[in-house]
């Protein structure tokens, strides 16, 4: 998994160095984390199973053994996440 | 299944089940209330409430039963419709209908329990003490009472998806409000 925030003082981290593994090449700045990377490791598998059932709450509900409004709370959480990472 | 898994399903089932399947469920369970309460004399004529009657027919069992569910559904979608701005009507109408099964339990009770004379609890309140099962069902509805409660939160909090004091409050307020309305339906219909 990612490391997303600083172990230290909890802050987010930045993305450093990018290396190439075929030609070596690296590439330094500083780059912001992807949206969906900051999110914790659950609600990415969850966000997964999402995309893989096409977007159905009813078959991910089925899957999961929950029931539908469990799913939509849950996807609504990420949701909210999502938007205050964004902010 | 461990004891923490199985008390976890019992006071908030709507994790697993919500929507038709809650709703058929829920549907049979309060069938079975409303016949083994006509046939226990026990009525269920509000949304929190029941009453060891001398005499009740099938048509006033399933009647008031019938009409204080409808009422906390209605006033429970309306509350949802008030809190939150995503949610299916079947849900709150499932699990509200679910969460009335533990009048189930009170239901057998009227079997076991003796109605004292009301003209002589007039008289001297201090006779139903005297009657055991009255006792035993009175310290059995506290808990079954709050069992219900408990679950018809956890209905409107997994069907709205909405949490803290602005759930809290609303539920409060809609749960007061179903029972005021249904006792006051009740009174007119029947």
């Amino acid at each position: 998994m990612l490391p997303t925030y600083c172990p230290s003082c909890q802050a987010q981290l930045k993305v450093k160095c990018l290396k190439c593994e075929s030609c070596q090449t690296e590439v330094n700045g500083s780059y912001d984390l992807p949206v969906l990377a900051l999110l914790p490791e659950n609600d990415q598998q969850f966000i997964l199973r999402f995309v893989k059932n096409s977007g159905s709450l009813k078959e991910m509900a089925s899957e999961l053994k929950l029931s539908y409004p469990t799913v939509r709370n849950m996807l609504n959480e990420i949701i909210e996440k999502i938007k205050t990472d964004e902010k | 299944m461990k004891s923490k898994d199985f008390f976890g399903l019992m006071i908030n089932p709507f994790t697993r089940i919500a929507g038709w399947q809650a709703f058929g469920l829920g549907l049979v369970v309060l069938v079975v209330s409303a016949i083994i309460g006509g046939f226990g004399n026990v009525i269920f004529d509000g949304v929190i409430d029941m009453h060891l009657v001398k005499e009740v027919t099938m048509l006033h069992s399933f009647g008031y039963l019938t009409i204080s569910t409808l009422t906390l559904v209605i006033i429970m979608w309306i509350t949802g419709l008030i809190i939150s701005k995503n949610f299916r009507f079947i849900d709150i109408l499932g699990t509200m209908t679910l969460s009335k099964a533990p009048f189930l339990i009170l239901g057998f009770a009227g079997f076991f329990t003796k109605m004292p004379d009301m003209n002589e609890v007039m008289k001297n309140p201090m006779i139903v003490l005297s009657s055991t099962s009255f006792i035993v069902l009175m310290i059995l509805t506290m808990p079954i009472l709050v069992w219900s409660i408990v679950l018809m939160y956890n209905a409107l909090k997994i069907s709205c998806g909405v949490k803290g004091t602005r759930l809290t409050f609303a539920f409060i307020i809609a749960i007061f409000a179903s029972e005021v309305i249904s006792k006051i339906l009740i009174y007119y219909i029947f």
